[in-house]
């Protein structure tokens, strides 16, 4: 699975690579983002369905030089129950870290790969996903320079967990509207996600839906 | 006695004969007749030869000879008034016509004259077709009278709407009345038929009818130019397109609809929250926002920019409209006229 993963993300690279290659010679830009989140999860071993709810906080860094984007995020957070059918935990703290670097090959488009882990820690026991993930987003401007839409989907080309049902197919997308106020390099984003992660059963997944709303700065 | 045994013995001899002859042999034979100073015979014989009806009957000119030989024939035999009536029915046929001098004497083309004179015949000639430019050339009709007659020719349509009066005065001999093929208000006349209505003034009993000939206008189109292209470089967008305004319409539809759909489409449970309604609401608010931003507007700086060229074009736009007014103004008109035939009633 896991080699699988790295074939998968060594072509990502390669296709960047080319598409930055063509690119001229610019300045590095660098992009911090914050997110603040409400976040559901939704899980269903077969044997129990928890769904959990909480808040949440993260952020993103990424580097961009010569069309190529190196990025790591990093989001935490405490979910609780929000409705328990055959017992669960008292209350999970969700940490998921990112690495990523990818590129944008057309104005519009940009796609990204790399590898995720994500964490739910109760006081006893920590479920553990790590997966290769590939990514593609689309850019739409409402209102060039102030306004824009966006939708991002991935798929994990990867994934192990270590639970003994072991991990299926991951898949998500995110979609929302960026506001960038004229002539300042700070903006505002709201943004709905959906992460889908299947057990290895022939039954069971874990659900993760978050409203985002985040802010970002630019440094040309 | 001899000469009543000599007419019988010609019309016994021309009856016999008539099968055989034509109007034109009795006319020449008439003709002789009265050269030979048989003028009893030649009454006969002219006589005869203006009695005869289509298809043998005499052309209008060989009838116009025929009474003149008649009326001097009858003049010579002392019949003065069947003399004046020959000349009188010459006059209507023809009031253009007039005597020889070379053949017939002077009392002959005095009475001719005299008869000329009182009899009060009004005459229209009109060429069957015409083609003409209105303003630049003419329609010429010919208007004779026998004396002087004061006439008024107008134009009407054949509904009776006025259209111009061509001529109101007196006509001593003949005239020639022309037309420019406009109507009184400087005008082509539309296509249709008309009426060229001639009437003596002032209208007698026992004078000259009025007269009147259909006329058929046709207008025959001129060739005008082309609007000309707008030349040099090509005029800047003076108005800011559509098509943004609708991308971002649908660029915040399509998110918005995507945000709605991410559950079904990435997710398998259903247990999806509605709060993601709230994030399609405000990215469709986006696409609202985008789309009344960008509703289409003047831009000033490409309509300052376009000023000149479109000042130029329009100029030469102008020059054209002219140069087309004026050709459709020279159109050329086609008139065909009917018979001349007596008016029953004068425009109104």
């Amino acid at each position: 699975m896991m080699k699988g993963g790295l074939r998968a993300l060594a072509g990502t690279c390669a296709l960047v690579l080319a598409a930055s290659a063509a690119s001229a010679q610019r300045r590095p830009t660098i992009s911090l983002r914050a997110d603040a989140f409400m976040m559901w999860v939704h899980s269903d071993t077969g044997l129990a369905r928890t769904s959990l709810r909480g808040p949440g906080f993260g952020g993103e860094g990424r580097i961009g030089v010569n069309g190529l984007l190196f990025g790591l995020g990093l989001m935490q957070g405490q979910l609780k129950p929000g409705g328990v059918t055959g017992g669960g935990a008292s209350h999970v703290d969700l940490v998921q870290g990112t690495v990523f670097v990818g590129g944008r090959l057309l104005p519009w488009l940009e796609m990204t790969a790399g590898p995720v882990v994500r964490a739910y820690v109760t006081d006893s026991t920590t479920e553990r996903w790590v997966f290769w993930q590939a990514r593609a987003r689309v850019d739409a401007p409402i209102v060039v320079g102030q306004l824009a839409s966006y939708l991002e989907v991935w798929r994990a080309l990867a994934s192990e967990v270590n639970l003994p049902t072991g991990a299926g197919r991951i898949q998500g997308g995110e979609a929302g509207v960026v506001f960038q106020p004229p002539q300042q390099r700070i903006w505002l984003r709201l943004s709905y996600r959906m992460d889908d992660a299947l057990l290895g059963g022939p039954s069971g997944n874990e659900t993760l839906e978050a409203i985002t709303l985040s802010g970002g700065i630019v440094i040309p | 006695m001899s000469r009543v045994l000599t007419v019988l013995a010609i019309l016994v001899a021309a009856a016999s004969r008539v099968p055989a002859q034509s109007a034109d042999d009795l006319l020449q034979q008439g003709v002789r007749a009265y050269q030979r100073l048989e003028y009893d015979a030649a009454v006969a014989l002219l006589r005869e030869s203006l009695l005869r009806r289509e298809p043998a009957a005499l052309a209008d000119s060989q009838r116009a000879r025929a009474l003149s030989y008649l009326a001097a024939t009858e003049l010579f035999q002392q019949q003065r008034d069947s003399a004046s009536a020959a000349f009188r029915t010459l006059v209507r046929l023809d009031p253009r016509y007039r005597p020889d001098e070379l053949i017939f004497p002077p009392q002959v083309t005095n009475l001719y004259e005299e008869v000329r004179r009182s009899t009060k015949v009004l005459s229209v000639q009109v060429p069957p077709v015409t083609e003409l430019h209105a303003r630049l050339e003419w329609f010429t009709a010919r208007v004779v009278t026998t004396s002087v007659q004061s006439v008024t020719a107008t134009l009407a349509r054949d509904d009776g709407t006025p259209v111009r009066t061509l001529y109101d005065g007196p006509v001593a001999d003949s005239l020639s009345l022309k037309w420019d093929g406009l109507t009184a208000g400087g005008t082509l006349p539309a296509e249709g038929r008309y009426v060229l209505h001639v009437a003596p003034r002032p209208a007698l009993q026992d004078g000259p009818r009025p007269l009147q000939v259909t006329l058929d206008i046709t207008q025959v189109a001129p060739d005008t130019l082309p609007w000309p292209a707008p030349s040099g470089p090509a005029l800047l967008p003076e108005r800011t397109s559509a098509g943004p305004a609708l991308g971002s319409l649908a660029a915040g539809a399509l998110a918005g609809g995507a945000v709605v759909a991410l559950p079904s489409l990435f997710g398998r449970s259903g247990e999806a929250t509605g709060a993601r309604f709230a994030v399609a609401a405000a990215v469709s608010v986006a696409g609202l926002v985008g789309f009344f931003a960008h509703q289409p507007r003047p831009i000033d700086a490409n309509i300052r920019a376009n000023a000149p060229a479109r000042a130029d074009w329009q100029r030469r736009v102008e020059g054209v409209q002219a140069e087309n007014a004026k050709r459709r103004g020279q159109a050329r008109l086609l008139i065909r006229a009917g018979p001349v035939t007596v008016a029953e009633r004068a425009p109104s």
